[in-house]
């Protein structure tokens, strides 16, 4: 693959060779910036937003969990969680994050602005379409909502173009990009079959296609993403580096393979799913071990509490390849017991494993885009508020401990098919999420009311030094 | 269009050891829009030509016999006409100061901290960065966050990957 900095994509290709030995030079230009915080923030709040609504939804509505997944509500609430909740905080998080940990500059803040609004009509409507069953609804939608995915793709894929250093972190968005493109693809192949388009789609049996439809998204987008950016910001924020590079680059290959397998064979239904789920959990395997490398060679012991909510939520990818394994088998029957095992699978993926991910990640990007936003300007000139006191540790442990809670209830409450434990589940984690409010407010608090004090010693003004 | 200048005279408050960034802040937000400012201080204060340029004033700075500076902020509008306003005798511009004789080196070693930790240690020391002088950073990362703050506050920076894995970046005035 070419590799090429910044200063060279603008030339064109006939160009572009005379400017070659120039970008082999290791020191980058110095036409990089990194896009307004405005932009990652207004996706970020627009997930937390669809994130409270789909709390308070089970809340008012555990039948959604507490009842085999095949309907109407459970694929409403499932997209306002994956589509609104998932999708909005990591697109918005990636226009921010992929070139900062790539060192390149996003190729189009113009173009995530249009998707904003494509991604917004497209979920919400898709959502409310799902809700009422109108699948001439969710094809429309989902239209509006695939053409700000492809202006995402676009957007990230010509910025990792420009990176001048191909990594395991690289390789991991690109995949992401692909198995992304796929999981939309599949999606809207899935509802113009029921509306009577694409007819071919009828060779698939529907829930094996809705499966593979979902374990795309789950595994190709959010987890591959999750394990990628995870070994840029977990040295980061630990003070370690990447022990193994070798390691963590077979980690997204062989999640990649597995998924590829898997997709496969969980479509056609075919015997060998156990085999491809094998591949993705040892994926799991390797990456555990090189997190637990990287955090052995930390040079920060302590651990704050957004790390610790990421790093347990990757610990219970171990239950959740377990459950994979199990439910991967060909021969189990499918009865009320296996079809609720399987909503406790989608659950602890999507709550216990990605949703906690994102919110422990969120616990270290808002704090530091705002941040960034309001004060990078000042330093020097004036004191600046210290990136820890700007969230409240007292709320973070509170969240911490009512979300374990809460998916210990919830998960009781969907195996035994309970309604009551559900909502009581689903209320722990509403309560839960509020601390996660109350936290993100304390931090946007900063915008209207910045904190800024005089310097203590003016050793800024120092004559003598000039 | 006859233009009016307020003047404000800071060097007693820094002899005082008083912090005057309020101060000049708070007056540039009561100019008028046909009004500039002419800050008297006992030294160059860099750190605030890239705060107002980005508020839209232009400067031309000028050591004075006595070793102090007069500053002239003036709203940016093109108008060229205003570096030869009276009150302002020949001045030199910012770049032909510049230009003269640098090359004192000061080191940061921002390695082994959490962002936004080493951005922050790097610009501390920008500000107090003697006149002329440059900056030697080093750091674990490429510093993507510094170079818009650097731009900001006159500075330019270069990077390097060193052949142990982390980054020195040369900071200098434009």
């Amino acid at each position: 693959m070419e590799v090429s900095l910044p200063l060279s994509n603008r030339v064109e290709p006939s160009k572009r060779e005379a400017l070659k030995p120039k970008n082999n030079s290791p020191v980058q230009p110095f036409n990089i910036s990194t896009a307004s915080i405005a932009l990652p923030l207004s996706f970020i709040l627009a997930g937390l937003l669809a994130l409270f609504t789909g709390a308070s939804w089970l809340v008012l509505q555990p039948e959604i969990l507490a009842a085999y997944h095949y309907n109407a509500n459970a694929i409403a609430a499932t997209h306002l969680f994956a589509l609104g909740w998932l999708c909005s905080v990591v697109m918005g998080a990636m226009y921010q994050l992929v070139p900062v940990a790539l060192e390149t500059k996003l190729f189009s803040e113009r173009l995530a602005k249009i998707q904003f609004v494509f991604h917004i009509v497209g979920f919400v409507g898709m959502v409310l379409a799902f809700r009422v069953w109108n699948m001439k609804f969710v094809a429309a939608f989902g239209s509006i909502f695939a053409i700000g995915v492809a202006l995402f793709i676009y957007n990230v894929a010509r910025t990792l173009l420009r990176i001048p250093k191909w990594n395991v972190i690289a390789a991991a968005v690109a995949s992401a990009l692909g198995w992304i493109l796929l999981t939309v693809s599949a999606g809207l192949l899935i509802a113009s079959a029921k509306t009577g388009h694409a007819n071919f789609m009828f060779h698939f049996n529907p829930i094996g296609a809705m499966h593979a439809h979902a374990h795309l998204g789950t595994l190709g987008f959010f987890i591959m993403l999750i394990v990628g950016v995870s070994y840029k910001l977990i040295p980061m924020f630990t003070l370690s580096e990447i022990q193994n590079h070798r390691r963590a680059l077979v980690s997204v290959i062989l999640l990649n393979v597995g998924l590829a397998g898997s997709f496969v064979s969980i479509l056609l239904q075919l015997v060998v799913k156990p085999l491809f789920a094998l591949i993705i959990v040892a994926a799991f395997v390797i990456y555990g071990r090189e997190m637990t490398a990287i955090l052995r060679a930390r040079k920060r012991r302590a651990l704050d509490w957004g790390v610790r909510y990421f790093l347990t939520a990757i610990a219970l990818l171990a239950p959740l390849s377990i459950l994979a394994l199990i439910l991967s088998w060909p021969k189990l029957p499918l009865n009320p017991f296996t079809g609720q095992l399987e909503n406790v699978y989608g659950f602890v993926a999507f709550v216990g494993v990605i949703s906690f991910a994102v919110i422990g990640m969120l616990y270290k990007i808002i704090p530091f885009l705002v941040w960034f936003g309001i004060y990078s300007k000042h330093i020097g000139c004036t004191q600046v508020p210290a990136l820890a006191e700007m969230v409240s540790e007292k709320l973070q442990r509170l969240g911490y401990g009512i979300f374990l809670t809460a998916l210990a209830v919830t998960i009781f409450g969907i195996l035994f098919s309970n309604a009551m434990a559900v909502r009581i589940g689903s209320a722990f984690f509403a309560a839960s999420l509020t601390t996660l409010a109350l936290n993100v407010g304390k931090i946007l608090s900063h915008y209207f009311q910045p904190k800024l004090a005089p310097l203590a010693a003016p050793k800024n003004y120092d004559r003598n030094k000039n | 269009m006859p233009e009016k200048i307020v003047t404000l005279d800071v060097r007693e408050d820094i002899r005082n050891g008083r912090e005057p960034f309020s101060k000049i802040m708070s007056a540039v937000a009561e100019l008028h829009a046909d009004e500039n400012l002419l800050l008297l201080a006992p030294f160059e204060p860099k750190p605030l030509f890239g705060l107002l340029t980005r508020q839209g004033f232009n400067h031309l700075a000028r050591e004075m016999e006595n070793g102090d500076w007069e500053i002239l902020f003036s709203r940016s509008r093109g108008d060229e006409a205003l570096i030869e306003k009276p009150e302002i005798p020949k001045p030199k511009t910012d770049q032909s100061l510049l230009t003269s004789a640098p090359t004192k080196m000061i080191e940061v070693d921002a390695r082994g901290l959490e962002p936004p930790q080493p951005m922050v240690k790097i610009l501390e020391t920008l500000a107090s960065l003697p006149h002329g002088a440059a900056l030697r950073a080093r750091t674990d990362r490429r510093p993507m966050h510094l170079y818009a703050q650097l731009e900001a506050r006159g500075f330019t920076g270069q990077t390097e990957e060193q052949n142990d894995g982390s980054f020195l970046t040369i900071i200098k005035s434009r």
